[in-house]
């Protein structure tokens, strides 16, 4: 059974339509990536999923039971505009969040006592939030989310404005729940993270889940159509090419994604002529990619995706 | 609603409020504020004693100096011989305060006298100056007239008034003064706590937009759950404060009389025989009037309630659909314009607290909360309007939630714009 089942879910603010008409599965123990531009739907997805908003229409359920405050409770979640109460003490602050998604005053001071401990933390107890560097804060951040022991844990965003260590104190402590047997959704506009990390993957654009399903039968069902090149040279020679879209590109490396049965050995014969060829590989597309072989160049919203 | 997470939120915002410092400071500082306005009028009366001001009288008349002196020996003194320039620089060289040139004018043609002084310090000095002549005038004049004795012992004579307040009780000291008064300073602090705990409520509502941690919130508790914890909070806030208020000002009222008949007698004990004596006319026991009928108190804690939970509604929903304190200002003449305008009408209530205007406005279920409690305090407001204000406010309360809930709902997730009122609306109007 699955931990997450969105159906057929829709929501509408005014005119405009947030969500059209999504579904997805997300089973135990995995890690689920919302991916798509800013805009797309994956905030107020992720929002009725929590139960902060209710859909028009479809249905949300956890666990089997469709959301409600019971539900809420067997959610961490992190949201992109996050925050603490900057004049509570952190104990005081944690106690506070922690018990409000059910737990009681004992387990939550041990489970409070237990975190703090593990981010070396504890001598914070008794500061409050605006004494701390935002890196600290952060990590109390984390703590707020994960204190109360839930099944599922829910990322927006994680990591858009976490300084690197704690981006990797992050990615520590999603490995390491997942390693529990915990189920984690994240979403992002960062295709790279989710490369990284994801077991399983859902496209938004425009309100709409366009892609769904496992990350490593996506990434194969579109074979090897592109080229990993890294050379020396002169790079002008890539502008000379037709039927392809360079993805990423900087002065010694290109992700070239070969279209309409372009020849992958005059590519190669080009690039000798004008540059001298370090590493020539026919891999996977990469996961921007798909993105927008998916939905249609003309189709994203330029701002949105971040195509580095 | 779980009432659980209400308590939580409840205690949270109770506990951050009451343990700061300003909420000390406030809470303490004002009962030493009280404390030193009863003795600013202790005094006040005690001073009173002060040495009497001297005015010369250069008297053509021969007569009217004399019966000056008669009325109070320690103010008026002959200067029949003195010239004027010299009584001119006696003033400057502040050897006397005043002098007066009187002709025979005066009383044969009623003419006004004038009074030359080197400033008397108040307008008491000066009426009471021109009631001495008022007396000696006449009384000089009905001799002349050769009136006789008995009709100018009923010109003498002067009646007073005794004001005596009957109630179900039976009759007791009449202090409509300060029973009015108190109404008026019961509605100001009503005013007063409606718009420092509203704005307080509406504050820690931005507070948690700006902090961006409400979405953290959102996904634990009900957006209402949220609101009726905080406005509570609030409240819980409020009570205490006004709680510690009213009970020192019950012990401060009862001990008053007492303790300021101790002060007397023994500042009598220090002072010549002449200070003493005027300071006798001070009577400590009137300070007893000071002790309030616990019912009012009663009335005072439940018109707030009804006003604070009326306004802060108006005040949380605020909060909610601005990001910024500075953004609320557009918002803010939902809620001052009824507040002061009950505020300005306060003093016309208690001027007239049976006026067809102050039964309307202790009706008006924005007003009332400041209003009525004005009425209640100075005079006998029926049963059946008290029934009817409460009524009234009870039902608002339930309305005005109502809309705040709504844009309470949608405006806690609404960040980076400014609403116009059209947006609000269009919330309330959302499902």
């Amino acid at each position: 059974m699955s931990v997450i089942s969105v159906n057929n879910i829709n929501k509408a603010f005014g005119k405009t339509k947030a969500v059209n008409d999504v579904s997805f599965e997300i089973e135990k123990g995995r890690i689920f990536g919302l991916l798509g531009p800013n805009g797309a739907g994956k905030t107020t997805t992720i929002r009725m999923i929590n139960y902060i908003l209710t859909p028009d229409s479809g249905e949300v359920t956890i666990n089997g039971t469709i959301a409600s405050p019971e539900t809420q409770k067997m959610i961490g979640y992190m949201p992109e505009e996050r925050g603490l109460y900057k004049k509570m003490k952190v104990f005081e602050q944690l106690m506070y969040l922690t018990q409000l998604k059910g737990m009681k005053a004992s387990n939550a001071k041990q489970a409070i006592d237990y975190w703090l401990d593990r981010f070396e933390a504890s001598e914070w107890k008794k500061k409050e939030i605006n004494e701390l560097s935002k890196g600290m804060s952060q990590k109390i951040q984390f703590i707020a989310t994960i204190a109360h022991d839930p099944d599922i844990y829910i990322f927006d965003e994680p990591f858009s404005g976490l300084d690197p260590i704690n981006s990797e104190t992050l990615k520590e402590i999603i490995i390491e729940l997942k390693e529990k047997g915990k189920t984690i959704l994240f979403s992002t506009h960062r295709m790279e993270q989710v490369e990284q990390m994801c077991d399983d993957i859902c496209l938004f654009n425009q309100g709409e889940a366009v892609l769904t399903g496992k990350l490593r039968e996506i990434k194969s069902s579109f074979g090897e159509n592109t080229i990993n090149l890294e050379f020396e040279g002169d790079g002008s020679f890539l502008d000379m090419l037709r039927d392809v879209r360079i993805n990423n590109r900087s002065t010694n490396f290109a992700e070239i994604r070969v279209l309409n049965g372009q020849s992958m050995q005059d590519i190669l014969k080009l690039a000798m002529e004008h540059a001298e060829i370090h590493k020539f590989e026919r891999i996977q597309p990469s996961l921007t990619e798909i993105f927008i072989s998916t939905v249609g160049e003309d189709n994203i919203k330029k701002a949105g995706l971040d195509i580095s | 609603m779980s009432f659980h997470k209400i308590w939580l939120v409840l205690k949270r915002e109770y506990l951050t409020r009451v343990k700061s410092k300003s909420f000390i400071l406030l809470t303490a500082l004002t009962p030493l504020a009280l404390v030193a306005f009863f003795g600013i009028i202790v005094y006040i009366n005690i001073s009173e004693t002060e040495v009497e001001k001297r005015i010369a009288i250069k008297d053509h008349t021969h007569v009217l100096a004399e019966r000056l002196a008669e009325i109070n020996p320690d103010r008026y003194f002959d200067v029949d011989n003195t010239p004027i320039d010299t009584l001119r620089s006696q003033i400057l060289d502040e050897e006397i305060d005043g002098f007066i040139v009187l002709n025979d004018s005066v009383i044969n043609q009623s003419k006004t006298p004038q009074l030359v002084h080197g400033g008397l310090g108040g307008i008491s000095v000066i009426s009471a100056v021109r009631s001495d002549l008022r007396d000696a005038i006449r009384e000089e004049r009905l001799v002349r007239e050769q009136v006789p004795d008995k009709v100018r012992e009923i010109f003498a004579s002067r009646t007073g008034l005794d004001a005596i307040k009957l109630t179900e009780e039976g009759e007791s000291e009449d202090n409509t003064i300060f029973a009015s008064i108190l109404g008026f300073a019961l509605g100001f602090m009503i005013f007063f706590g409606i718009l420092l705990y509203g704005s307080l409520l509406m504050r820690s509502v931005i507070e948690e937009k700006t902090n961006r941690v409400l979405e953290v919130i959102a996904s634990s508790v009900k957006p209402l759950e949220l609101m009726y914890g905080k406005l509570f909070g609030v409240l819980s806030i409020a009570l205490t404060q006004f709680g510690i208020w009213i009970l020192f000002y019950i012990g401060i009222s009862i001990a008053a009389a007492p303790i300021a008949t101790m002060i007397v007698e023994k500042q009598m004990s220090n002072m010549p025989q002449e200070a003493a004596q005027a300071a006798s006319s001070f009577d400590p026991s009137t300070l007893e009037n000071l002790v309030i009928d616990p019912s009012i108190f009663v009335f005072f804690i439940l018109f707030f309630f009804l006003g604070f939970m009326i306004y802060s509604a108006i005040f949380a929903a605020i909060g909610a659909a601005v990001e910024n304190e500075q953004d609320s200002q557009q918002f803010m003449p939902i809620v001052m314009i009824p507040i002061m305008g009950a505020y300005f009408l306060n003093t016309k209530v208690m001027q007239n607290p049976d006026s067809t205007l102050s039964t309307f406005v202790s009706l008006f279920p924005l007003s009332s909360p400041i209003n009525m409690i004005s009425r209640v305090a100075s005079s006998k407001v029926p049963a059946w309007e008290l029934i009817a204000s409460i009524l009234l406010m009870v039902l608002t309360f339930f309305g005005i939630m109502w809309l705040a809930a709504k844009i309470y709902r949608v405006g806690i997730l609404m960040y980076g714009k400014k609403p116009t009122f059209k947006e609000l609306a269009k919330w309330v109007r959302q499902d």
